[in-house]
């Protein structure tokens, strides 16, 4: 189970003096701590992001009942295993945006078919409002397949390339 | 008139807009979370598109997403709804940039009018009346304690940006000013973060009335009627009515005329909402604009017959509103129920489960904007509005036996989940509202002293 708290993005304001920053950070802490104690099952996690602040609290459920989020793709990291690609796992699209597979046009793709990449390595480009966001492989593996075209208009979670997975080899 | 317009909003309100596009023959568009793509609106969309997880930050309030599903599908325009990215200038200004229109008033417009300290400079320049307060945010303490004094207690202290009833603090007595003053600004900051707070007079029994305005860009602004807003829990509506009951027609128009006034002084464009407090001599102050889609917008459009959202988007392409203040008449009374998934037993906490049962009510000039189904899921990520009910008749006391009727017929199920629909119809029943002697408090009142 997760919940999770967000504040609309920040307006322009002078920042808070350093110990009203004390007091702000002990508030939400405080807060955060009274919302984990807050659910029925045992805590899990609490994450609290500072500037444009996020709370997240996650707590464990009960046995027999499915975790909250397993049923949300939504929670599940950017790589997701694809049945109709056996041992594969796919990378998927970490945001809406144009897939490219390479820095700049002319240049060579991050990967090919047939490469190994490590975990963390670049794979590829989306851009979204003119701004270049890396797409990431989060696990080792060989490329298997590229799913999406370069200078393709992708969703949030769209299968862009396939790999199989070092220890699968 | 666009031909494609993007939906960036999820729940009753996107399909709402999606089916007034349809209406004027323009393409939708949905753009929408993970836990959104087997909705109603995608569902009945031309076209949808997944722009992030669940959490809000990542989806519906993430600017670079919507402008990339913008582009992708080709809208021209882009419609808020209501809550996310409507009211922020900042997504105003990233559309203007990237050539697409945002339905809604220009960017300086929202940034001025969704500033509260801002907004209250803007309405004593443009003649509405002003609650006594601070001339802005209060420098410190002190200062906040000196305008308290001056104005009389009890006070609000408001968060500058606030908005949605959030970091307001109530203070009635001198000694308890210095710990509110710091509580509100900690909680500015987290909520909005920005620590300005100023100070305002807090009226303890007052009527929440609002303006419904319309305006164009050829210099035509109209409005159509007030709303009473008043039932209220924690400072979030639930019940809303009109025209206002006990507020004498010659108020609601001058309330018309001076919102009108108002808003042509700004600049404005589109639909937009200003919000008023009555006290319990009649007298109304001003509080603030809302520049969008009100949640309550089909009370009035049932009394005037006048599609809301049509305006917007004629507006919006650049064209005339479709009527002038000539041609808008109300007729009878409507009234607006917020049925929400929540425990009013529990401090109207959101109760998160699967609808496995949900019946809408119907009959005669019965509205229901939902997006409820049996399979919907209510989860925390937002909010647990379930379906709009809304209800015409010729009399106030036909429309509260009419929306009596259809929250009778109104049926929620699912574990864990709860409604507030018998909490409502107490409401209806309750004597200070039906005799519409009710403030802001009726529902503290009704916890305090229950009717049995």
């Amino acid at each position: 189970m997760t919940v999770e708290t967000t504040t609309p993005s920040a307006p322009s304001a002078p920042p808070p003096a350093p110990d009203e920053r004390a007091q702000v950070l002990d508030w939400v802490v405080g807060q955060a701590a009274r919302l984990g104690s807050a659910g029925r099952a045992p805590l899990r996690r609490i994450t609290v992001s500072t500037a444009t602040l996020a709370v997240d609290v996650q707590w464990s459920c009960p046995p027999g009942t499915p975790a909250a989020g397993e049923e949300h793709p939504a929670d599940h990291p950017a790589e997701r295993q694809d049945r109709g690609r056996e041992g594969a796992v796919l990378v998927t699209a970490p945001m809406v945006g144009t897939f490219y597979r390479a820095r700049e046009p002319g240049a060579p793709p991050f990967v090919q078919v047939g490469d190994l990449v490590e975990a963390g390595q670049q794979v590829g480009v989306i851009e979204a409002m003119k701004l270049m966001n890396a797409v990431q492989a989060e696990r080792a593996g060989r490329v298997s397949e590229i799913v999406a075209e370069d200078g393709a208009p992708v969703q949030y979670e769209d299968p862009l390339l396939a790999l199989v997975p070092c220890d699968s080899h | 008139m666009f031909t494609t317009v993007l939906i960036a909003n999820r729940g009753e309100i996107a399909l709402r807009v999606l089916r007034t596009c349809r209406e004027m023959g323009v393409r939708t568009v949905v753009a929408h979370s993970t836990v959104d793509r087997d909705s109603p609106a995608v569902r009945l969309a031309d076209e949808s598109i997944q722009i992030g997880p669940a959490a809000p930050r990542r989806s519906y309030l993430n600017a670079a997403a919507l402008i990339a599903a913008a582009r992708q599908s080709g809208a021209e325009a882009i419609h808020p709804g209501y809550g996310f990215l409507s009211e922020s200038p900042e997504f105003a200004e990233i559309c203007q940039a990237h050539g697409i229109t945002l339905i809604g008033p220009p960017p300086g417009v929202i940034a001025r009018l969704g500033d509260k300290v801002s907004a209250r400079e803007f309405a004593a320049e443009a003649g509405l009346p002003l609650l006594p307060g601070g001339d802005g945010p209060a420098a410190g303490v002190s200062e906040a304690a000196r305008t308290a004094a001056g104005v009389g207690y009890p006070v609000v202290l408001k968060a500058s940006a606030g908005g949605g009833g959030r970091a307001m603090t109530v203070v009635h007595d001198p000694g308890d000013l210095a710990r509110a003053y710091a509580a509100t600004r900690r909680e500015a900051v987290v909520l909005f973060g920005d620590p300005r707070v100023y100070v305002e007079k807090y009226l303890d029994a007052a009527r929440h009335v609002e303006v419904q305005i319309l305006a164009d860009a050829h210099g035509q602004v109209l409005h159509l009627g007030a709303r009473d807003c008043s039932v209220q829990r924690r400072r979030q509506k639930l019940i809303e009515e009109t025209p206002p009951p006990g507020l004498p027609a010659a108020a609601v128009e001058r309330l018309g005329e001076l919102s009108v006034r108002a808003a042509r002084a700004a600049g404005y464009t589109g639909a937009g909402t200003f919000e008023y407090v009555v006290d319990e001599h009649g007298a109304c102050y001003f509080i603030e604009v809302n520049c969008r889609l009100q949640v309550e917008h089909p009370i009035t459009e049932m009394v005037t017959g006048i599609d809301l959202v049509r305006e917007q988007l004629l507006v919006a392409a650049g064209g005339r509103l479709s009527l002038r203040q000539e041609d808008v008449t109300a007729s009878g009374a409507a009234i607006e129920c917020r049925v929400n998934a929540e425990d009013p037993a529990r401090g109207f906490l959101p109760t998160p489960g699967v609808v496995e049962e949900f019946v809408p009510p119907g009959g005669p000039f019965t509205r229901v904007d939902t997006h409820a189904a049996a399979g919907t899921r209510i989860t925390a990520d937002y909010d647990p509005l379930l379906a709009k009910v809304s209800v015409w008749a010729p009399t106030r006391a036909q429309a509260l036996a009419r929306a009596d009727r259809a929250l009778e017929e109104c049926t929620v199920r699912g574990q864990g989940v709860r409604t507030n629909v018998a909490f409502l119809r107490e409401v209806l029943a309750h004597p200070l509202f039906r005799y519409a002697k009710h403030t802001t408090s009726l529902v503290e009142q009704m916890r305090a002293t229950p009717i049995t």
